[in-house]
């Protein structure tokens, strides 16, 4: 029950984050979602010790390891779309996947180029 | 049934359905059992087999929804918890998931503008490589459909992890740093759960690589649409 109650409260104040970001989000009419700023902003803010990693940590925790439960219903949504993969719809699955493999080729060559640059220098 | 009894159903309901799609999971470890997959499919049939309206289940779900905001909030605290790993290893990080976003976004969207599709679908596809929170996030602000944006980045992190093992091999990516950052970039946390099973290091650099091109995504979206469309 303790825990449970410590879940609620991180969350409680994620919230408040996210909230903050929202606000930042229309007051600056920014166009990076406010939930991105809130995560930037408690980031910050945990590297500065302003906030103890403890007050989020159970929350943060609970929400992560669940992370997908949270999108299940926006997920759901897709069955009115069902027509859609149909027929043409069918170019849009591979078009993903070819940009996937452009994203993981061309991340993954970059970072390890960099990485092993490094690494000799330091030889 | 009055609305707040049926929310009330709704939302253990999902839940009950949610953990069912974990045990699954668990018994047969596979990219195609993702628990978000196996719990949209159950809760979709359900709903088709007993004619309940998408908005009926919405009652519901809308509250489920309101705690995307703060999940997103929560990433930073992985991202946190690897702040070391991501100090010593920025620069190659930072390029290397940024030069993916880059990559990522112009792929998608020039594919899908060249094959003839409308630009709330091509607005749905363009953010597929990051997390779907923060996916649906950045689809919401550049005026696309949330739920499709979700499937996108269902197939990208599914997709990614079945080809994973092809495409490093093909692109002689072996390095912990490179396959981890690859993976995370392209595939979000579906690929973050596969790094994880080949190191402890590499799935380390995926977490903050999935987190780092979610930040990188939802800031430069916006400015290469404006430019690419």
């Amino acid at each position: 029950m303790v825990k449970l109650g410590k879940i609620a409260v991180h969350i409680c104040l994620l919230y408040l984050i996210f909230l903050l970001g929202n606000w930042i989000e229309h007051t600056l009419g920014l166009f990076i979602p406010g939930s991105v700023i809130g995560m930037l902003i408690l980031f910050l803010l945990l590297i500065t010790n302003i906030i103890q990693v403890s007050w989020i940590a159970e929350g943060a925790n609970f929400i992560v390891k669940n992370l997908a439960f949270f999108f299940i219903p926006v997920t759901v949504g897709v069955l009115n779309y069902y027509q859609l993969f149909s027929g043409k719809g069918f170019l849009l699955i591979i078009i993903v996947l070819i940009s996937t493999i452009f994203v993981m080729a061309g991340s993954g060559i970059v970072s390890q180029w960099l990485v092993r640059r490094k690494e000799y220098k330091h030889e | 049934m009055n609305e707040v009894m049926l929310a009330v159903v709704i939302i253990l309901g999902t839940f009950l359905i949610y953990h069912l799609a974990l045990k699954i999971h668990e018994r047969w470890n596979h990219p195609f059992t993702a628990p978000v997959l196996i719990a949209t499919a159950i809760i979709i049939i359900i709903l088709v087999i007993f004619h309940i309206p998408y908005k009926t289940y919405m009652l519901g779900g809308k509250w489920i929804d309101e705690l995307l905001g703060p999940a997103v909030v929560a990433l930073a605290y992985p991202l946190y918890q690897h702040r070391d790993t991501l100090r010593t290893l920025t620069g190659p990080i930072l390029v290397g998931t940024s030069f993916g976003a880059i990559l990522g976004i112009s792929t998608g969207l020039l594919l899908a503008k060249w094959a003839g599709f409308n630009s709330s679908i091509i607005y749905s596809l363009t953010p597929k490589s990051v997390t779907t929170p923060v996916a649906m996030a950045v689809t919401e602000t550049l005026g696309g459909v949330m739920s499709l944006s979700a499937v996108f980045v269902m197939i990208a992190g599914i997709g990614g992890v079945l080809m994973h093992t092809y495409v490093l091999r093909l692109f002689r990516i072996d390095h912990y740093l490179g396959r981890g950052v690859g993976m995370g970039s392209a595939s979000h946390a579906i690929g973050t759960a596969t790094s994880m099973e080949s190191s402890k290091l590499e799935g380390a650099i995926s977490t903050i690589a999935m987190v780092v091109s979610a930040i990188v995504v939802s800031v430069i979206t916006p400015g290469l649409v404006l430019i690419l469309m």
